[in-house]
Parts: structure tokens; C-alpha cells; sequence
């Protein structure tokens, strides 16, 4: 019955007719809408289900009605699940909410991604959830125990709106209750700056107009979003890949506790929209890379580098040099910074470090520690060099390397000159091959091997004759002892997808660590090992 | 011999346990400098994953020093 169920909504959705965001006045069928996001490619599926519950501010509920404004709401939630397809790279993902009564307990929303692998899986699960609760137009009426009825809106609309797509319908919608907009109607007031007179309503153009790219989400990245958000920048994009970590809050202070383990790159854009709605903020839930920062920047004038790796660092460099764009760069160690601003056709940071600095060679701020506002300052002066770079005021932090001593509060200016290899988008220091990131996980799950062969995996038996002949695999695979892979990694080609194997998954894993060291970033470690696969 | 100011950042710093000191040295290029100092302060990093600045600008390893210059040995840093 489920394969019916499946094969019948794959052809559906193949003729083009399956909807990635719909509404439904009828009982949702989990099993089939499970069917609809499953797919051969294809190694995990992650749902969330959102209930009806029998509480809501400490009044009792006895039952919801839901209702949405449809055309907008259907276009939105596509949209949402697009991004999320798009941005995570899963294979399928859907979402359908209820409208109309619904009694305790229903199932009032549901939301379903399948993807290669988990993390996408999960990532891509809560992007949707979170984005279709924020931006979605739907209102729910609950009804209480004691016989009352209110309306309420989706559960952030309310926060953070107060001049989108709520009050445009107002007149289609039933009304909202009066403390629903706590912001009332106040608007930006930029007048402590434009009264500047190197600001003025011209210059406050020239930032509403501006479009800059913040790469990391952290104790760099939180003052540059801030700051830029409050001044009125048009365009703010956020690229970060992590969530949100309990030790990151004393130097990320735009952030929660309660907000730990959810996406920075969310979490930024949901402080910036409440700071300033005229912002118009971009989450990137994904790492920045050589892969995809091209794209990425695209649609923005200033990038702007907050990363905490040297790889990602690099990667920000080589992009604003191949696209002719500016880069503001810094880094942060202990007690002191580094901030440069790298122009077209001026001193790049490979100038500077002709030898691309691996990471791990000095410390990064888990490894060494960094107090708080080192972080802050550092972020606040990329903040002010985005501002005079759009205001077109001078800067001293172009052509130059600006070290902070904050122990000492000593600022040293040491002029950068441009390497004669380095010239705008020829310059030959770029490597031709994608920057490896450093953080791709090593491992993946352990789960039966041909669900690998048949996602494309070239599968790599590491084990030794005997151990090979007391459990031989009986799938498509090379064999290399783990020894010869890790002393001659360079056999792999970083072209193809390497899964290797051992009986435990702690060679394999060492291998993996072995063979990404020496530059090919697309091999994975099976958890597990082989034993693990057998129970899967 | 000669008397130059040296200056440490990030991890020099942390493993020189001073962020600045005045030697006098018999070295003769910036490059001999730093082989020295780093032996005497056990620095993990190599002479080309550094930068080496004369007073305000960056320099070559092999250039002449001079007696009173303030020489700063940089590393590069991660952290964000």
C-alpha cells in the first residue's frame, strides 16, 4: 500500500502537479504524505508535526480554527520550501498546514524532507518550520474552556511585522488583538547620523541602496549585523552554517540562551528584522566555501569576512579578488585583531600570506580563548569600514594591515604592497582547485552499502587479506590497505565521492582525516565501520 | 652588535610570554633575528608562516637591520 502510495505521488509530483506548500481542509494522512517525500537517493527523511495543544498562554483550549490568507500564503510557502531545497540541497521537501477546525491534538501542520544525508535533512526541516511560522499569513482562532474565542496570529508575524504583508490585508482578515504589535508604528530614524555632515539624506541613500554580504554569524559577525542593520543598510545577507552554542554567548550577545541549537544565520535575521524592518535580511543557513561563494555574492557590493577559519577566510579573499569586489577581513586571537580591507586591484591577504595558512597552525577562538569585547571591537571597526567604504570617506585600513594590541590598546598601521603575481582577477595565487573546508563531517552513517554504491560513492575496503577473507563485501568496492591510502592519499581523485571502510570505522576514520589533510575533501569515514552497517 | 625593539603578536606573544623586549643582537638580517629569538623562546612557527615588519612596513627576511629599529614578527589569526 505504501509503495502505491509513493510510486502514485512520484509520478504526481514528476507530471508537475504535487504542490511543495499547500493547505488542506481534511485529516492529513501522514503515511502519505511520508510516501510522497521518498525517494531512492535518498539516505534519511526528517518531519516535524505541529499539534493542537490544550494551552496557549495559560488559557485552556478546547479546540483552533485556522485560516490563512490563501493566494499570498500558498506563494510564500513555496517560495520557503524552495529556498530550503535549494540551500541545503535535499531531494524533496513539502509542506502542508491545516485550515478550517481543528480538535485537540490534530495534526495542524506538517513539513517533510528527505536528503542524502541528516544533517541537511534535519537543517532543512526547521528552516521551513520556522520561515512558514514567521512568514506565512495565518491566524488562528482558539477557542477556550471557558466558552471565550480570540484570534491570534502566527506565532512571529506578530513580533516582527508592523508594516508587511499583516497590515497590507488587514481588511481580509479577522482582527488582531491590540498588544499583537508591541513595536506599534514606529519607524527607523537614522538622524543621529545623517545630521553628520559627511552622512546628510545623500549618504543615507547611499546605505539604504548598499548590499553587503556578512560571512559568520559570530563574535565578529553579531557587531557588523547589528551596527550595519541599524544603520540602514538595504541588503544584509548572513552566511553561517553553525547553530547556536551556549559558549558562544559571552561574545555574541545579539543572541539567547533559549536560542542555543538553532541556526545562527536564522537567529541574525530574525534580531535584524526586529531592529530594523527596513533591512532586507538574507539568511544562508550553509558554510561559505570557494563552491559556493560566487554565487553567493552575487547580489552584494561589500563582502564582508567574519569567519573563524583560515580556509573560509581564503575563500572570502578569492572571491572579492576574482569578482572585483571589496572584502573587509579580520580575525581575532586572545586579546588582539587583525582588520584589513582589500580593494580591487590592491593588497589581498594572499599578498600578505603568499603561503595559504592552514588551520590548526594557530589557534582559533575554542582552541585559545578569546575575552568577549576583543571580538566586538574588531567587528565594530569592520562595521565602521563597511560605513565609510559606502560613504566614501577615507580609510587608512585600505592598503594596509591594522593590528589591535587591546591588552595595550596599541594600533599598528604596517602598509601592505601588492605581490606582482597578485593582480585583480588574474591573480595567480588563487588556486584552481576549491578551497577545502574544514568542517565537512568526516563521518557518515553507517546504513547498507549499496544505498552508498547507488548514490554514486566509490566504496574504499581498507582492511587487510585476512580480514577481507573472513568477511568479504558483496558490493562494488576497491581495496587499499589503510596504511598505503594514508601514505599515498593523492590516488583519489577529488573529483568522485570516496566512502572507506574498516571493520570498526577507526581506521576509516583516520584515513579520512589523512586523505582530506593532503587535499581531497570529498571522502567520508563509515560510523561504525563495517560492524555498524550489518545491524543498520 | 646591535639594540632593536621587538614585537610580538597572537601566538608569538603567548609563547614569548611578553609582547615586547629590546636585545641587543649579532644578527644580521631579520631572518637570523627571528632564529634566534625563536630558540630562545621555543616558537612553534616557521619564518614563511609569518610576516616580518621594520618599523611600519612589511619587510623582506633578508634585509639589512639597523641599530634601533623595532622590528614586529606576525602570525596570522583565525579566530572570529
Amino acid at each position: 500500500m505504501k509503495t502505491v502510495n509513493a510510486l502514485f505521488s512520484y509520478h504526481r509530483w514528476l507530471a508537475g502537479d504535487m504542490k511543495h506548500f499547500e493547505f488542506s481542509d481534511a485529516v492529513l494522512d501522514t503515511g502519505a504524505l511520508h510516501a510522497s517525500v521518498e525517494h531512492h537517493a535518498a539516505g534519511g527523511y526528517a518531519s516535524f508535526e505541529g499539534w493542537v495543544r490544550d494551552h496557549n498562554d495559560g488559557r485552556s483550549v478546547r479546540r483552533l480554527e485556522y485560516e490563512a490568507y490563501v493566494d499570498l500564503a500558498i506563494k510564500e510557502g513555496e517560495r520557503i520550501v524552495a529556498e530550503a531545497i535549494t540551500r541545503f540541497g535535499v531531494r524533496h521537501a513539502r509542506c502542508v498546514h491545516r485550515v478550517g477546525s481543528l480538535e485537540l491534538g490534530e495534526l495542524a501542520v506538517w513539513v517533510g524532507v528527505s536528503s542524502a544525508h541528516r544533517a541537511e535533512a534535519f537543517a532543512a526541516c526547521r528552516y521551513i518550520i520556522d520561515e512558514v511560522k514567521h512568514r506565512v499569513p495565518i491566524w488562528k482562532k482558539e477557542h477556550y474552556t471557558n466558552g471565550d474565542s480570540g484570534w491570534v496570529n502566527c506565532e512571529r508575524c506578530a513580533q516582527a511585522s508592523d508594516h508587511t504583508h499583516s497590515h497590507e490585508h488587514v481588511d481580509h482578515h479577522p482582527p488582531h488583538e491590540p498588544h499583537a504589535h508591541p513595536a506599534g508604528l514606529q519607524v527607523p530614524d537614522y538622524s543621529r547620523q545623517t545630521i553628520l555632515a559627511s552622512v546628510g539624506p545623500e549618504g543615507q541613500r547611499k546605505i539604504r541602496a548598499s548590499r553587503v554580504l556578512v560571512v559568520g554569524a559570530g563574535g565578529l559577525g553579531t557587531p557588523v549585523l547589528s551596527l550595519l542593520a541599524g544603520a540602514g543598510v538595504g541588503t544584509l545577507g548572513v552566511v553561517d552554517d553553525d547553530t547556536l552554542d551556549p559558549s558562544n554567548l559571552h561574545r555574541q550577545t545579539m543572541y539567547s540562551l533559549a536560542d542555543c541549537g538553532r541556526p545562527k544565520a536564522l537567529l541574525a535575521a530574525e534580531r535584524i528584522r526586529a531592529l530594523n524592518p527596513e533591512v532586507d535580511v538574507r539568511p544562508y543557513v550553509e558554510r561559505a566555501a570557494a563552491t559556493n561563494l560566487v554565487a553567493l555574492s552575487a547580489g552584494y557590493d561589500v563582502l564582508v569576512d567574519c569567519s573563524d577559519n583560515f580556509s573560509t577566510r581564503f575563500a572570502v579573499n578569492d572571491t572579492a579578488v576574482q569578482l572585483q569586489k571589496t572584502a573587509v577581513v579580520a580575525s581575532v586571537y586572545q586579546y588582539e585583531g587583525q582588520i584589513q580591507v582589500i580593494r580591487p586591484n590592491g593588497a589581498c591577504l594572499r599578498c600578505l600570506w603568499p603561503k595559504a595558512t592552514s588551520d590548526g597552525t594557530v589557534g582559533n577562538c575554542a582552541e585559545v580563548g578569546v575575552l568577549g569585547p576583543v571580538p566586538s571591537v574588531l567587528g565594530s571597526l569592520q562595521a565602521l569600514e563597511v560605513l565609510k567604504l559606502i560613504l566614501g570617506l577615507p580609510s587608512p585600513a585600505t592598503h594596509s594591515l591594522i593590528l589591535v594590541d587591546l591588552l595595550s590598546l596599541e594600533v599598528r598601521r604596517l602598509g601592505t604592497k601588492q605581490a606582482t603575481e597578485c593582480v585583480g582577477n588574474t591573480c595567480q595565487r588563487i588556486p584552481q582547485q576549491p578551497f577545502i573546508s574544514d568542517t565537512e563531517p568526516l563521518e557518515l552513517l553507517a546504513r547498507p552499502l549499496q544505498l552508498y554504491v547507488d548514490e554514486g560513492y566509490t566504496l574504499i575496503d581498507l582492511r587487510d587479506d585476512k580480514e577481507r577473507a573472513a568477511d568479504p563485501l558483496h558490493v562494488e568496492h576497491q581495496c587499499i590497505l589503510a596504511a598505503t591510502l594514508s601514505a599515498k592519499p593523492q590516488q583519489l581523485n577529488s573529483n568522485s565521492r570516496y566512502l572507506l571502510l574498516c571493520s570498526r570505522g577507526q581506521r576509516s576514520l583516520a584515513t579520512t582525516k589523512a586523505v582530506r589533510a593532503a587535499g581531497i575533501s570529498s571522502a567520508w569515514s563509515m560510523q561504525g565501520g563495517l560492524s555498524r552497517a550489518k545491524k543498520a | 652588535m646591535i639594540t632593536v625593539e621587538i614585537q610580538y603578536y597572537a601566538l608569538l606573544r603567548e609563547q614569548a610570554g611578553k609582547s615586547t623586549e629590546r636585545i641587543e643582537t649579532m644578527a644580521k638580517t631579520a631572518l637570523e633575528l627571528y632564529r634566534e629569538v625563536q630558540q630562545r623562546h621555543g616558537f612553534s612557527l616557521a619564518p614563511d608562516q609569518l610576516q616580518v615588519a621594520i618599523n611600519s612596513d612589511f619587510s623582506h627576511w633578508d634585509v639589512a637591520l639597523e641599530n634601533g629599529q623595532r622590528i614586529v614578527f606576525i602570525p596570522p589569526v583565525a579566530g572570529g
